[in-house]
């Protein structure tokens, strides 16, 4: 497709527009300096037309005979289109006739109300004057009743037509230079009222991974038009921005966590090939690697959870949502932490108060429940017991899930909900966790608009209290 | 010679304790929190102490400049998942004599190992000499004369051990400790079996003295 240019747009318009307008002009000029010239040359016509009714007189012998003195006729100015007349007496005598006077077309068109009219007479137009009851000029000097006189007087109008022609050229070459300079102008003008947009552009192309700060020029700032422009450019770039660094720590804390998992792996099977093994040590050896390998697919799955959460909570994530009854995703964690607890001998119980309804993802909701319950089941002695409790009150829906582990030291307190942060050694021991458990499940529990929080003194168990608008 | 490994992760620790016992014949005793690994270190005479930073309780860091600071000088390499230079530099400023990055190479983890144990004993060749004798660390060897004499795993780690220390006295305790891991009196009788060993195959071939018995001091081996 052809691009379209708003300035070639603009320009053509104006031009178009001033063009019509001159036409217009033009027009007017040379219609009213024509009726002008024809007014002019219409009062010309009669003045010539008069002077040779003038040349009509009473013959010296005969008194009663008009004579035409001819030999006074003034020369033509164009050989080529001579004047052409005629003088009739009262009576209808021919008394005088020019010699090249059009005797078959005759000059007056047959309307007799009009006294002057345009006429084409060999291929030259001409304008004709007719005028009756003229008296014979020395009337008075014969006595008696006057004789009257028709005159029909024609002149070729070719003076009119060259002299509107010569207005007609002047107009229309003064327009052509206005034109030409007003479209320079307007050329000049376009491009000095967009040089704002380009050198926008211009900033614009600077920005990169490692710009992200866009100054447009003050030319750009102080244009109106351009003010919404650089608005939506600077706030889609801040969005942007944002989403960039997000994606850039998140795969920066994700290379730097999955480096020890990947040592350990690659150390396991590294020390498998050390020597030549025997079968079951070679079985035995790609168990262990087997095993760090889940080890690491858990701690890949977890961050990706984490960062889906997150998302999700920023807003940049949909998702389809249903009514979940939080009792069902309760029991559902339960099943899933059974097995671990019950090889510890510890008891998980469980206190539904009431019934709580959540829009919500039930997946959700049950890995956060089994997150709290398996750190419950991690920092409890052996045969203790779990308690889960759920009960809703003021609209807003609480679950609990308390052990009776050895606390979380108040120093510590701050830290828990940090990614990767792990417990002190003594009481994460064996536990193989990463530390993304409760971050995920802050994320989580804030993407539904609640609240996470560890009620916990050292030596007195923690309660891990989950706050939901139901 | 005894390797103290402190690293949380138990896998790797095992690993990497795994490698160093079977293809350097060292003893190696593991720590998995600061705590822990600040009083062996403190207590046990050990040849390289491999530390993790991410360390619960006290972090590497810490336990490192705790170390320096109470006059340890025992070589540390550093196993370290951050690579940063800033963090290299403080490392390296508060007595780190090495570091690797996670996830490292088994193979380079040995040689730079073996590296420093050397120049913790003032050794930079992986060949040491003593007289015509030759024992080539990397590949576990011993010569005399250039005649390949074949040793017991044990009477390699006791030969090696007095050639890094040529002309010095090694009490019977020294070698045990270094040798062994923490379990080590229970071997306490079988270093002169190991002596003994090494005497016959390195002294009968030619009939010249290398591995000399101070009584009540130790032993010592020179040309």
């Amino acid at each position: 497709m052809a691009k379209t240019s708003i300035q070639r747009r603009l320009l053509v318009t104006i031009v178009v527009a001033q063009l019509l307008l001159t036409v217009g002009l033009v027009d007017v000029a040379v219609f009213v300096t024509r009726n002008h010239l024809r007014d002019a040359f219409d009062v010309a016509l009669q003045g010539r037309a008069m002077s040779i009714v003038a040349l009509v007189r009473y013959g010296e012998s005969d008194p009663h005979k008009l004579l035409f003195e001819s030999g006074l006729v003034p020369p033509p100015l164009d050989p080529h289109a001579p004047d052409l007349y005629e003088v009739f007496a009262n009576d209808h005598t021919l008394i005088a006739r020019s010699p090249n006077w059009p005797e078959k077309q005759g000059v007056m068109p047959p309307r007799e109300d009009r006294w002057i009219a345009s006429y084409v007479i060999n291929g030259i137009p001409y304008r004709a004057l007719r005028r009756e009851h003229i008296p014979v000029l020395d009337h008075e000097e014969k006595g008696g009743p006057p004789d009257y006189l028709t005159v029909t007087y024609a002149a070729p109008v070719s003076p009119v037509i060259t002299a509107v022609r010569q207005v007609l050229t002047y107009i229309a070459i003064g327009s052509i230079f206005l034109l030409a300079i007003s479209g320079g102008f307007l050329i000049w003008a376009l491009r000095r009222s967009l040089r704002p947009l380009s050198e926008l552009a211009n900033s614009a192309a600077s920005i990169s991974p490692s710009n992200w700060n866009l100054y447009p020029p003050e030319e750009a700032r102080d244009t109106l038009e351009l003010e919404p422009l650089t608005h939506a450019m600077t706030s889609m770039l801040a969005g942007l921005h944002r989403a960039f660094t997000q994606q850039r720590e998140f795969l920066a804390n994700a290379a730097h966590e999955l480096k020890t998992p990947v040592a350990i792996l690659k150390s396991t099977l590294q020390s498998l090939m050390q020597r030549p093994r025997s079968a079951d040590e070679y079985r035995a050896g790609l168990e262990e690697a087997l095993d760090d390998m889940a080890r690491l697919e858990k701690l890949l799955h977890s961050m990706l959870r984490l960062a889906r959460a997150e998302q999700w909570a920023a807003g940049s994530l949909s998702r389809d949502l249903a009514h979940v009854d939080v009792a069902v995703t309760c029991e559902a964690a339960i099943e899933r932490v059974h097995a671990v607890a019950d090889q510890r001998g510890i008891a998980i119980d469980f206190t539904p108060n009431g019934s709580m309804r959540l829009f919500a993802d039930p997946d959700d909701l049950e890995l956060v429940w089994s997150n709290l319950l398996e750190n419950a089941i991690r920092f409890s002695p052996d045969r203790a017991t779990v308690r889960i409790k759920m009960r809703s009150d003021n609209g807003r829906g609480y679950v609990e899930v308390a052990d009776d582990g050895p606390g979380i030291p108040a120093a510590e307190l701050p830290h828990i909900f940090e990614r990767f942060h792990r417990g002190d050694a003594s009481r994460t021991r064996n536990t193989g966790g990463y530390g993304l458990g409760l971050a995920i499940s802050k994320a989580l529990v804030e993407a539904y608009g609640g609240t996470i929080e560890p009620k916990s003194r050292q030596g007195e168990g923690t309660r891990m209290v989950v706050t939901l608008p139901a | 010679m005894r390797v103290l490994i402190v690293e949380d992760e138990r896998r790797l620790a095992e690993n990497i304790a795994r490698s160093l016992r079977e293809t350097a014949g060292y003893a190696v005793d593991i720590a998995h929190d600061g705590e822990d690994g600040l009083y062996m270190a403190q207590t046990n005479p050990y040849d390289l102490l491999l530390l993790d930073l991410m360390l619960p309780k006290i972090d590497g860091l810490a336990l490192l400049k705790r170390l320096r600071g109470d006059g340890g000088e025992v070589p540390v390499m550093v196993l370290t998942a951050r690579d940063e230079k800033g963090s290299i530099v403080a490392l390296l400023n508060a007595g780190a004599d090495d570091y690797l990055a996670k996830p490292f190479d088994l193979g380079e983890l040995l040689a730079r190992a073996k590296a420093l144990i050397r120049r913790g004993k003032g050794q930079s060749d992986a060949v040491l000499k003593v007289g015509d004798i030759e024992i080539d660390t990397s590949a576990l060897a011993v010569r005399r004369k250039g005649e390949l004499i074949v040793l017991t795993a044990m009477e390699y780690r006791v030969l090696e051990y007095l050639a890094h220390r040529p002309g010095a006295v090694v009490s019977k305790t020294e070698l045990l400790e270094h040798l062994y891991d923490f379990n080590w009196e229970r071997f306490s009788n079988v270093i002169e079996v190991y002596i003994s060993g090494l005497r016959r195959k390195l002294e009968d071939s030619t009939g010249s003295k290398v591995i000399h018995t101070l009584r009540g001091q130790g032993y010592m081996l020179r040309a």
